[in-house]
């Protein structure tokens, strides 16, 4: 395998892992039903 | 007495359904062989380029759309998209997005008794004798052909009815198992059967998965370069002059689509399901990026290194060359057939595979049953004995015209990829320009924890719908004289496409009873009016 391959596998399961552990912990450590985003000003939110 | 309301249990109950409705096969054995032939590691820049820039986006309209729709009454694909698109083309259009599930089912199902009849003789193995007629000490050309043989003659490739020569194949007892209990799971409802499983399912898989990944990255040096960093080198070991070539840009598109079940008619079914109140944007991250976990960090670390460590560089083209299931059924068998303990990881292998295929399964079944009980006003008892009737009649077909698995591949060009395409089309062009982008995000942040990036906006106006007509204009000039052309000449593939259309006149018909239904029940089929609870009351002159 060479250096660049060794980087894009690593580059590429970070993401994906990285990503998956992000959403996971928001979507369990998620408060009550009220605190949410507001829409986008521009939307009247 | 009324039938008590589908909905869903728990926040993680429906990203997990989601996420099983698109983790499958292809995860595991379409995706490495995507990546292997568009520039390995290279192949990840336009891949995650398509997710960021198409999957996701599309995937939020369409969990958007769906849960609009549950808000006004509707859990099908025609009826939403009527309201979102303000109309009888829509709606009428939206008939695909019950085709599709329902017409991929009768092949995936099949499928499904594949990967649970392997896991079997591979437990059956472990107690003596060898796995799916594969001797380990054979020379490596008969072990390939026993492999292939003994797939071949599983799902009676070799002629039409062959699989009810002399009474039923086992592969048809595994069929009829594995449909009653998809039947069985859809039947226990939303949260009871389908998100019940899919919690339970969903780890199983990953357990498994992370079971056969150590395995693999741990076998031991085979000689002549045959070794695990050659194995991921051959996957991952970048070739960026693929990059200039438009079929890898393309590939990694049509790979995203398949993959997070986009265009598919499962997620706007399963989002009608949710309140006002429910987040959908993270949901739908998290259901897109647990799918990607198992298709990079399992699908892409597995199935090629273990092929390469076992059948060399030389071995790797005749498993490409092979596809999806050349890949799955008839090279993987041989490589464990090598592996120390290759029976318990076979076992474990397939059983997961199986998991996946189910998980996505009870989805297929679940957007037509829904479709049938709010257009023809059935209990949910009598629209499962008529869905069940039809998946019986559409796998039974495949099962019996299993010859060259012509049914099969028929059904999967026609409904499985070209019709996705089609789908996602009409529903971003109804999501942003005929409902509008400004209301569909709006929308989309009710109940919201995150919001949609700006640079969304703009894809979702223009990028995903003028990729996708070029997509399907691309097919149109390039691909479907020929594709025509095939069907005239296998009259198998003819008669298959007619059952497809006859299960579409059966739709379109059940849709315009439904119409005529909603209309009667005072429904708002047009999508003319904002729904009941968005309407603002009238001042009493108190405040």
């Amino acid at each position: 395998m060479t250096t660049l391959g060794l980087l894009f596998m690593i580059g590429s399961l970070t993401f994906v892992w990285g990503l998956a552990a992000w959403c996971y912990r928001k979507v369990l450590t998620a408060p009550a039903e009220d605190h949410v985003v507001k829409p986008p000003d521009s939307l009247g939110g | 007495m009324s039938e008590p309301k589908q909905q869903w249990g728990s926040r993680i109950g429906v990203i997990l359904a989601v996420a099983g409705s698109a983790v499958g096969l292809g995860n595991f054995l379409r995706f490495p062989g995507q990546a292997a032939d568009n520039g390995g590691g290279a192949f990840m820049i336009p891949y995650f380029c398509a997710l960021i820039f198409l999957g996701i986006p599309i995937g939020w309209a369409e969990w958007t759309m769906g849960r609009y729709g549950g808000r006004k009454g509707f859990h099908s694909a025609p009826a939403i998209l009527g309201v979102i698109g303000k109309g009888k083309i829509a709606r009428y259009l939206g008939v695909i997005g019950v085709l599709i599930p329902l017409g991929v089912s009768f092949y995936y199902v099949f499928i499904e008794a594949w990967c649970l009849s392997y896991a079997i003789e591979y437990v059956r193995a472990i107690f003596g004798g060898t796995a799916l007629g594969v001797e380990s000490g054979a020379p490596l050309a008969q072990q390939t052909a026993a492999s292939a043989g003994h797939f071949g003659a599983m799902v009676g490739r070799s002629g039409d009815g062959s699989l009810f020569e002399g009474g039923l194949a086992p592969i048809v007892y595994a069929f009829l198992f594995v449909f009653a209990i998809n039947v069985w799971l859809v039947k226990r409802g939303l949260s009871g059967g389908i998100e019940t499983f899919c919690k339970w399912a969903m780890p199983a898989m990953a357990i498994c998965a992370v079971f056969v990944l150590v395995r693999v990255l741990t076998l031991p040096d085979q000689g002549e370069g045959r070794n695990v960093s050659n194995g991921l080198g051959f996957m991952w070991n970048p070739d960026f002059e693929k990059l200039w070539e438009p079929k890898a840009w393309i590939a990694a598109a049509g790979q995203i689509f398949f993959s997070l079940s986009v265009g598919f008619g499962v997620i706007v079914n399963y989002a009608s399901y949710m309140k006002k109140k429910d987040d959908l944007v993270l949901s739908g991250l998290t259901a897109s990026a647990t799918n990607e976990v198992f298709e990079v960090g399992f699908g892409g670390m597995i199935t090629l290194t273990a092929a390469f460590v076992f059948l060399g560089l030389a071995g790797m083209a005749e498993a490409l060359a092979g596809g999806s299931f050349g890949l799955g059924f008839t090279t993987l068998p041989v490589v464990f057939a090598h592996m120390p303990f290759g029976n318990y990881f076979g076992a474990l292998w397939f059983f997961m595979l199986f998991l996946a295929a189910i998980t996505s399964s009870i989805s297929m079944y679940q957007p037509t049953l829904a479709f049938v009980q709010e257009s023809l006003g059935f209990t949910r008892g009598k629209a499962i004995a008529l869905v069940a009737s039809l998946g019986l009649i559409g796998s039974g077909w495949c099962i019996w015209f299993s010859g060259g698995m012509t049914a099969l591949g028929t059904i999967d060009d026609w409904v499985g990829t070209f019709l996705i395409v089609v789908l996602a089309a009409v529903q971003v062009i109804c999501f942003s320009w005929v409902w509008g982008l400004e209301r569909g995000m709006k929308e989309a942040h009710h109940g919201s924890h995150l919001r949609i990036p700006k640079i969304m906006w703009f894809v979702l106006k223009w990028v995903a719908p003028t990729y996708l007509l070029i997509t399907i204009g691309r097919f149109v000039w390039n691909d479907l004289g020929q594709w025509i052309a095939a069907l005239g000449q296998n009259v198998v593939a003819r008669n298959t496409i007619f059952l497809v259309l006859g299960v579409t006149a059966l739709l379109v018909m059940f849709t315009y009873l439904g119409e005529k239904r909603w209309r009667a029940a005072g429904l708002d089929v047009d999508g003319e009016r904002e729904p009941d609870e968005d309407r603002v009351p009238a001042k009493t002159g108190k405040g």
